[in-house]
């Protein structure tokens, strides 16, 4: 006889019963129904959610400043010659204290590939880069990050990998509407997939 | 003064039934998408209105307000009668449709019919094999390979389908001994037929689910293949009523199964009334072909044949001869 994906090699009794009561499609079936109650990954990101990334998250550019306020950058420019898309300008120049400072620190996040480089080139500690990701432009020139700007951002978080609550608000920012300390676990908690926690 | 009275009703009837078939459309994808997305562990529309519920108007007007293409070298007037032809024959088979027992009001009585046929089920059999003149239509006119193509499965598809389904049926109309669909539910008022029909009630399922070419029957439109098979060059107004006819051949199926085996309007256990019993049994059903359309994959042409006449034909045979044995 000539074989067909109809009649496929050796079937036994039973699995010949099973295919006349198409068994094979009931379990199917049965798979997709505990699909249907099992929770969704969706995340409603500007509606509802937000994602909050982890510490190791590389995002916007910042500068950290020390307890007074003045910047920790001492302008030596290592970012900018380590950087491999040369997207780092720095002009330095002596500050009012005598200590060597930058006048302009720009970033072109347009060219940048946020690789981290700089963050581990730094002497001072004082080039990072953080939790922010939400800076979309309608321009390639404003993407261009001065001194103020990356002093401003956000740091890094200290734990991560969650979402929390939030709300799209008038402008550009989605701010987070409660506590930002912890939040729903996203993927992890899915069909019963327990995966250990990035801490 | 009694004809204009009966008249009366019947165009409110008809104004009723084509209002509801035009609004199906609307909550059921609504349905489809919310079961789809959530079968794949999405929320499915979440933005227009309450979960989404307001989704579909917005995509209605959508489809109203964008350009209504031509292709250069279509068949103007056939390109442009085929989504008539497709939703006609749908809309007409519903006049037939017994939705429940005859209520009297003001000491009239009205049969919740159209028009309660003798012959309903042979009317619903004969008048749903015009719809896929529509298909065949829009899939020439179009002069896509596409959509010819498309046309061509569906074509065959029918064919090969609408046999089976009428060879299913007798099993039904012989316990019942009528034609008439309220005569049907009324035998049924002690046992459904699917206790005495199983394998009728099978061939007619997996027969109707060719018929309102859902998955995995879906060949005249398979995405993968085909584009969207045979309405792969309509868009706007077009697209939508032949959207609108596979929602409401799905839902006449649906309709069919409950009058047919499920005992129609008659309820068991909670004594809820006859009409809502018929809508629940008529949801549950839908929702049966859309956990279907999420659940299996497409079956290949020959594949389709295959089941068509060297299964589905001598089961529905067989099981006429076992019920005449049986009687």
């Amino acid at each position: 006889m000539k074989r067909t994906a109809a009649s496929p090699p050796k079937m036994g009794f039973r699995d010949w019963i099973g295919w006349m009561f198409f068994v094979d499609l009931l379990h199917g079936l049965r798979l997709t129904l505990s699909y249907l109650f099992s929770p969704s990954i969706t995340l409603q990101y500007p509606d509802r959610e937000k994602w909050i990334p982890y510490p190791r998250f590389r995002g916007h550019h910042y500068l950290r400043s020390d307890s007074d306020g003045t910047t920790r950058c001492v302008a030596c420019e290592l970012c900018a010659r380590i950087c491999p898309c040369h997207c780092i300008t720095v002009v330095p120049h002596t500050a009012a204290d005598g200590e060597r400072r930058p006048q302009v620190f720009d970033i072109d996040l347009a060219r940048c590939l946020f690789c981290g480089l700089c963050e581990d080139a730094c002497p001072v500690e004082a080039i990072a880069l953080g939790q922010n990701y939400e800076f979309s432009q309608y321009t390639p020139a404003a993407l261009r990050a001065d001194l103020d700007q990356l002093a401003s951002m956000p740091g890094k978080v200290d734990r991560g990998g969650y979402v929390v609550a939030a709300r799209l608000e008038a402008g550009t920012r989605i701010s987070p509407t409660g506590s930002t300390e912890e939040g729903r676990h996203w993927w992890q908690q899915i069909r019963g997939m327990r995966v250990k926690r990035d801490e | 003064m009694e004809l204009t009275l009966a008249i009366l009703v019947i165009c409110i009837k008809l104004a009723l039934i084509a209002g509801v078939l035009l609004l199906l459309p609307v909550p059921l994808t609504w349905l489809e998408r919310k079961v789809a997305g959530h079968m794949q562990q999405r929320l499915g529309p979440m933005r227009v209105g309450w979960h989404g519920l307001l989704q579909p108007i917005a995509d209605g007007i959508k489809l109203l307000t964008k350009e209504d293409t031509i292709p250069a070298g279509a068949d103007r007037l056939l390109f442009k009668i085929a989504p008539i032809v497709a939703l006609v024959p749908s809309f007409v088979v519903f006049i037939t449709i017994p939705f429940g027992e005859n209520v009297t009001v003001l000491g009239h009585e009205i049969t919740l019919a159209v028009s309660n046929l003798n012959i309903g089920l042979l009317f619903i059999l004969a008048v749903i094999g015009l719809e896929v003149f529509g298909v065949i239509l829009a899939g020439w006119a179009s002069n896509s390979k596409y959509a010819l193509l498309g046309g061509l499965r569906t074509c065959a598809q029918m064919i090969s389908y609408e046999i089976p389904m009428g060879f299913a049926v007798i099993g039904v109309i012989m316990l019942a001994q009528s034609m008439n669909l309220a005569e049907i539910v009324e035998a049924q008022s002690e046992v459904w037929f699917i206790v005495y029909q199983p394998i009728g009630f099978l061939v007619f399922l997996i027969a109707g689910l060719a018929e309102c070419q859902r998955v995995p029957f879906d060949l005249a439109e398979a995405e993968g293949d085909l584009g969207a098979g045979y309405h792969t060059e309509y868009s706007g107004m077009r697209f939508s009523l032949f959207m609108m006819n596979e929602y409401i051949i799905m839902v006449l199926i649906s309709v069919l199964c409950v009058l047919l085996f499920f005992g129609g309007w008659h309820g068991i256990l909670l004594p809820l009334p006859p009409l809502v019993w018929f809508l629940l049994k008529v949801a549950l059903v839908i929702y049966l072909f859309m956990w279907f359309r999420f659940t299996f994959p497409r079956y290949r042409y020959d594949q389709l044949m295959t089941i068509g006449w060297k299964v589905l034909l001598p089961l529905s045979l067989a099981n006429i001869l076992i019920t005449g044995l049986l009687l």
